[in-house]
Formats: structure tokens, sequence, C-alpha cells
């Protein structure tokens, strides 16, 4: 099956924000340092329903 | 429920010189306090014990987070964490791909979930044992690069 590829869309992403992608994950709509922030401005910019998410920092994550 | 694996960004280093992407499970989790809604991604984390989410999460949902619900866990290091656990709904929402079309039905169920600072960098949920592993049976199919949720 062919993987979802978010690697283009959050290249550029400001690591530490609060991102707001739309839906279809093709790109970012708003972002801020506050997910409320973040949220609202993508529907203001007409995203109702946004995926929130933060920049994956640099490094691999074990949790 | 399909869904396939996500491929995000990371940087290559001196253990992994060439790679420049990492493989995951991760779903987009619509969550639900009232009226109060936000869709974020999670991990399917068989090793985590529990399901919990950024603090950021809990403030948009408006969740009043009481004292008497606190757990403390730990993760990777040495130090202790501190989640405020709640009752939320959550739903599954299917993830469209070349190969999985648009008639798969959303899974909604019932999450008691944590909320931790700890987790801010993060910024996605992790989906545990305790309240989804329990709930649901999960196959992992990662070299053909998707998993299921039954």
């Amino acid at each position: 099956m062919t993987p979802i590829d978010l690697t283009a869309v959050l290249k550029d992403a400001p690591i530490g924000e609060w991102l707001a992608l739309s839906f279809k994950r093709d790109r970012i709509v708003a972002h801020a340092p506050n997910l409320t922030d973040a949220k609202e401005a993508a529907h203001k910019l007409g995203e109702a329903m946004p995926i929130m998410m933060k920049a994956p920092p640099p490094h691999a994550l074990i949790l | 429920m399909k869904l396939p694996f996500s491929f995000l960004p990371v940087s290559s280093d001196a253990a992994f010189p060439s790679r420049l992407e990492l493989k995951g499970p991760i779903l987009a989790l619509f969550l639900e306090n009232g009226n109060n809604r936000v869709i974020v991604y999670a991990v399917v984390d068989s090793g985590a014990d529990v399901c919990v989410f950024p603090a950021s999460v809990a403030r948009d949902l408006k969740l009043s987070l009481q004292k008497d619900k606190v757990s403390a866990f730990s993760g990777f290091g040495e130090t202790t964490q501190i989640a405020y656990f709640e009752e939320i709904q959550a739903t599954i929402l299917p993830m469209e791909s070349a190969e999985i079309g648009a008639d798969q039905e959303p899974i909604s169920f019932p999450l008691y979930a944590g909320f931790c600072e700890t987790l801010e960098h993060v910024g996605m949920g992790l989906l545990g044992q305790e309240g989804f592993f329990s709930r649901f049976k999960v196959n992992f199919h990662n070299s053909q690069n998707f998993f299921e949720i039954v």
C-alpha cells in the first residue's frame, strides 16, 4: 500500500509551533505557538476540519 | 478499518546517514468534549501503557482537569511525568490513499485519556494499551505499509 508521505508538506514547517494541516494533508493552512490559535486561524481561512499536529523534531522519537 | 502508514521527515545522523524519513502508524483522531472538537494525529503505540495527549489538546477541548484524576508515568528517561485523565469521545477517521476508498466507516469510542505537558514537544497523541489496544485488535503490516484496526 502506498504510505501517506508528509515529508514534503512538513519540510519547512516551523518546529515547535502547532500546525493546522488541511484535511487532505497536502498543505499547512495555518500555524501558531498555541493549538487553539492555529485551529481558529485555519477555520477563518475556510478549512473546517484541520488536522492539528506539531512539526516533528529533526531526530527520531522513542516514545 | 485499514489505514496507511505515514512518512514523517527526520534528519540523517551518524547512525543513519541516508535516512530522510520515518515510517509510523499514525491516524487522525477526532476528539470531542461536548461541543468542543479538535482533530489531532495520534501514534498507535503498543509500548505505551495508556492513551495520552499533549496538554494543549485538553485546553482546546475546554476540559476542566481534576487533580483527583492524576496519574504518574515515566517514559524513556528517569523523570516521572504527570497526566490528568478525563473521559472524552474519540473517532478514528478513515484516511484515503491510492488503495483505500472513502467508504470506510469512522470508528467512535469513549476514551479515558490523559493529558500532559511533557508530550507538548511531540505534538501528537499516543494510543496505548489501556483504552485502545484493550478495545481493538490491531494488526500491523509494516512491510506492506498499512495497519488494520478491527
